[in-house]
């Protein structure tokens, strides 16, 4: 028989809720991007890939409209549990390799876009300031005006 | 021997034969020969591109830039004929199909190339496209649309861009513009801004590009990529139509099977169209281009003979077209001041 003495008892308490907490806590926060990286930075959750966003196009370059849910935010009007439509230029590219002349600037170490995936975003706004090209948007529509341009997009 | 001799005889009127124009092609070309000219880009004997232009039948051809050590290319004559602008970039780079107007430095010169001379830097005037009257650009980058007085270079107006994006054309009354745009449910759409109230409404929302005005305002000629199966690695091939400014009365102008039809460009006169024949989804810039061609725009819409085009196109016309140089985005004046000597 182990006897428990309540001190004993209320530290391995402690102990257990800390780890359970920091097991439950959304990634805090990632280290920031500097600061002059866009004007808004978010870690938010890609709600979906629609059927069509996201293809193979060599010769046409071209961004897509995805839609993410915020999870936390770092810079900028944002706030958590917004829905905000960010463009991706190439999104068919790993991010570090879709920088160009059209748009320069651009990178992350997301791979591919998986409808789920948390990532953490440097964003650019309006659009039209930052690129001028194709634009998959496959909530043309149905969405506000206000659509982001991914600057930088890491995996959280 | 003689069997021979026959035989090679037979091989060269047979060539001559395929050579030679139909009947209905001779009256196409003696229609437009005296039309005024027509500008284009295409590769030199040196292997550079040059601004070319020649009579709207393909003959009389003059090399009117003749500079090897530049790349030249997308030629605009104003439109009373007398001044050509077109941008010039370093030898060896490569056109591109889709930022052409944004590449290389802006260049003005007499219609007949002479007195070239630089408007400005690299990257200067992108998508420059003439007013009217031929004194002032109209420009389109990141930051809006721009118009440019030429005498002064000052910007006398800009405006949002709302989503054009490339190959902007200024219309010949001077109140609207058509381009390219993102803001129409397809990432390349054929739409046009009011430029008194900046409203934009989509011509034609079907992966579209290179839209030109006719000369009285009241059609625009794009080309349109066709709904396809994957074919040419996954791009399809494009059509030539045209519509009315809102839109409206979408028509078929010209399709052929295995060759994208773009550049569309209407005769100063409204009854012919111009178009570059690309046989590469990028046009080819790298190498030589592909044939332009010319219709007549009465016996539109038409389409090259092909069974799958009939299928899709029951009531297609089939008419001649004029097989013109290679050559890449041409531009029709009715003026004679291209032809005159330097």
């Amino acid at each position: 028989m182990i006897s428990r003495h309540p001190s004993a008892v209320i530290g391995s308490g402690l102990v257990a809720s800390g780890f359970l907490l920091w097991m439950a806590w959304p990634f805090s926060t990632p280290p920031p991007f500097p600061a002059n990286l866009g004007n808004v930075e978010v870690v938010a959750r890609l709600t979906e890939v629609p059927t069509g966003a996201v293809f193979e196009r060599e010769l046409y370059h071209y961004a897509t409209i995805l839609k993410y849910e915020v999870i936390t935010c770092a810079r900028g009007k944002v706030l958590p549990g917004d829905i905000i439509y960010v463009a991706h230029y190439d999104p068919w590219k790993p991010r570090a390799a879709a920088a160009d002349a059209k748009a320069p600037g651009i990178g992350g170490d997301v791979r591919a876009f998986v409808a789920g995936d948390r990532h953490h975003l440097a964003l650019a706004v309006p659009l039209d300031d930052h690129y001028m090209g194709g634009l998959v948007d496959k909530y043309f529509g149905r969405r506000p005006a206000l659509a982001y341009w991914a600057l930088r997009t890491d995996a959280d | 021997m003689t069997r021979g001799l026959v035989l090679c005889g037979w091989l060269t009127l047979l060539r001559a034969a395929e050579a030679a124009p139909s009947p209905e092609v001779g009256r196409l070309a003696a229609e437009v020969r005296p039309l005024g000219w027509v500008a284009f880009s295409a590769r030199s004997p040196r292997g550079d591109w040059d601004i070319y232009a020649m009579r709207p039948d393909g003959t009389d051809v003059r090399n009117l830039t003749n500079a090897p050590e530049t790349e030249d290319f997308y030629p605009l004559f104003s439109r009373d004929g007398r001044q050509l602008l077109y941008r010039a970039m370093p030898r060896g780079q490569t056109v591109s199909g889709n930022d052409y107007g944004r590449q290389g430095r802006p260049m003005l010169a007499r219609a007949n190339g002479a007195e070239a001379k630089p408007l400005g830097e690299d990257g200067a005037l992108p998508w420059a496209t003439w007013s009217p009257d031929g004194r002032q650009l109209l420009t389109l980058q990141p930051r809006g649309f721009a118009i440019v007085d030429l005498a002064t270079k000052q910007v006398v107006r800009s405006f949002p861009r709302g989503g054009f994006y490339q190959q902007p054309t200024w219309s010949p009354d001077g109140r609207a513009v058509v381009g390219v745009s993102n803001g129409f449910d397809t990432g390349w759409s054929i739409a046009r801004l009011e430029l008194a109230t900046q409203r934009a409404n989509a011509v034609s929302v079907a992966d579209c590009c290179t839209p030109d005005w006719s000369a009285d305002g009241e059609r625009v000629v794009f080309s349109r990529r066709r709904p396809h199966g994957g074919e040419n690695g996954g791009y399809g091939w494009t059509e030539l139509w045209q519509a009315r400014p809102d839109g409206a009365e979408p028509q078929l102008v010209y399709a052929e099977a295995g060759r994208h039809l773009y550049g569309g460009h209407v005769s100063p006169d409204g009854r012919f169209v111009l178009f570059t024949g690309n046989l590469r989804e990028d046009g080819d810039p790298a190498h030589q281009g592909a044939p332009m061609g010319l219709v007549r725009l009465a016996d539109t819409p038409m389409i090259a003979e092909d069974a799958d085009l009939r299928r899709a196109y029951p009531q297609a016309k089939s008419a001649p077209v004029l097989v013109l140089p290679a050559g890449h985005e041409p531009c029709w004046t009715a003026a004679e001041a291209p032809g005159l000597s330097r």
